[in-house]
């Protein structure tokens, strides 16, 4: 019967250590295919990309797990700013344009291009870089 | 070998449980614009801060420039690699952009994107 648990219990430890491993060399093989843009693999970041959605979107709630905290007031401020955005509808996207990236240890840095169209009808064209780490977007610039 | 045949078991496990929690970027509802080569005028402006010669750059790039390219580096006082990431072109304005990496300061590896605005072949904008 003892028998029986340790042979068990060593075959699940065998499994999950497996598991781990098998996980782990993915993830390492799928950020070198993104950096790399093998296979067409853009290397864009899903986080960067929601941030960005989320930035054109006036969504403010939609990013809030994904960038630095910020004090109540500040996204207070940010949550009226939108409101104000999409009631008026001031502006209006035109693009998003993923250019390109590059990571460095726990750091990744994701450019993009946004096209705008303001409420004057002016249209703007400018860059957008994002630095992520950790999960969570640290600068944008 | 039993052994080795559960452990090759966890390591598919462990691919195919990556591959279902990886779900990649959403959809980009907006239009994305193609990519275009690299201006030469941005090429060599990034030449000069991948070969640290300030003296080519100061004729590059005016003061303002200047400034904007040294707030794009921060926190990087000692760059070590440049790359050219891709350019995108809207109505003649050009985007080219560019990810950098060196140290800090502090001698901490870092990385940080800048983007050179590029108008009628010449470098008009550091973001």
């Amino acid at each position: 019967m003892v028998g029986l648990r340790r042979l068990i219990a060593g075959s699940a430890g065998t499994l999950l250590v497996g598991m781990f491993a098998g996980f782990v060399l993915a993830s390492a093989v799928g950020v070198f295919i993104q950096d790399s843009g093998l296979f067409g693999a853009s290397g864009e970041s899903p986080i960067a990309r929601a941030y960005m959605l989320g930035l054109l979107q006036r969504d403010p709630n939609s990013i809030v797990g994904i960038r630095p905290n910020q004090s109540i007031a500040q996204r207070a401020a940010e949550l009226q700013g939108a409101d104000t955005s999409r009631t008026t509808t001031s502006i209006q996207p035109l693009s998003l344009t993923y250019i390109g990236g590059a990571s460095v240890g726990s750091y990744s840095v994701h450019i993009y291009a946004v096209g705008l169209r303001t409420a004057q009808g002016v249209d703007q064209f400018f860059p957008l870089a994002l630095t992520v780490s950790g999960g969570k977007v640290v600068r944008s610039e | 070998m039993a052994t080795l045949a559960l452990f090759a078991v966890g390591i598919l496990g462990g691919v195919v449980a990556h591959a279902v929690l990886d779900r990649g970027p959403a959809e980009n509802p907006y239009p994305a614009l193609p990519k275009v080569d690299e201006p030469r005028a941005a090429h060599d402006v990034v030449a000069a801060v991948g070969s640290d010669d300030a003296q080519a750059l100061s004729r590059m790039l005016d003061s303002t420039m200047l400034t904007d390219l040294d707030t794009a580096l921060q926190p990087i006082v000692d760059v070590r690699t440049t790359k050219f990431v891709g350019a995108v072109e809207s109505e003649g304005r050009l985007l080219s952009a560019y990810v950098v990496t060196g140290k800090t300061t502090e001698g901490i590896d870092f990385v940080v994107g800048f983007v050179l605005r590029v108008s009628n072949d010449q470098v008009v904008g550091v973001n």
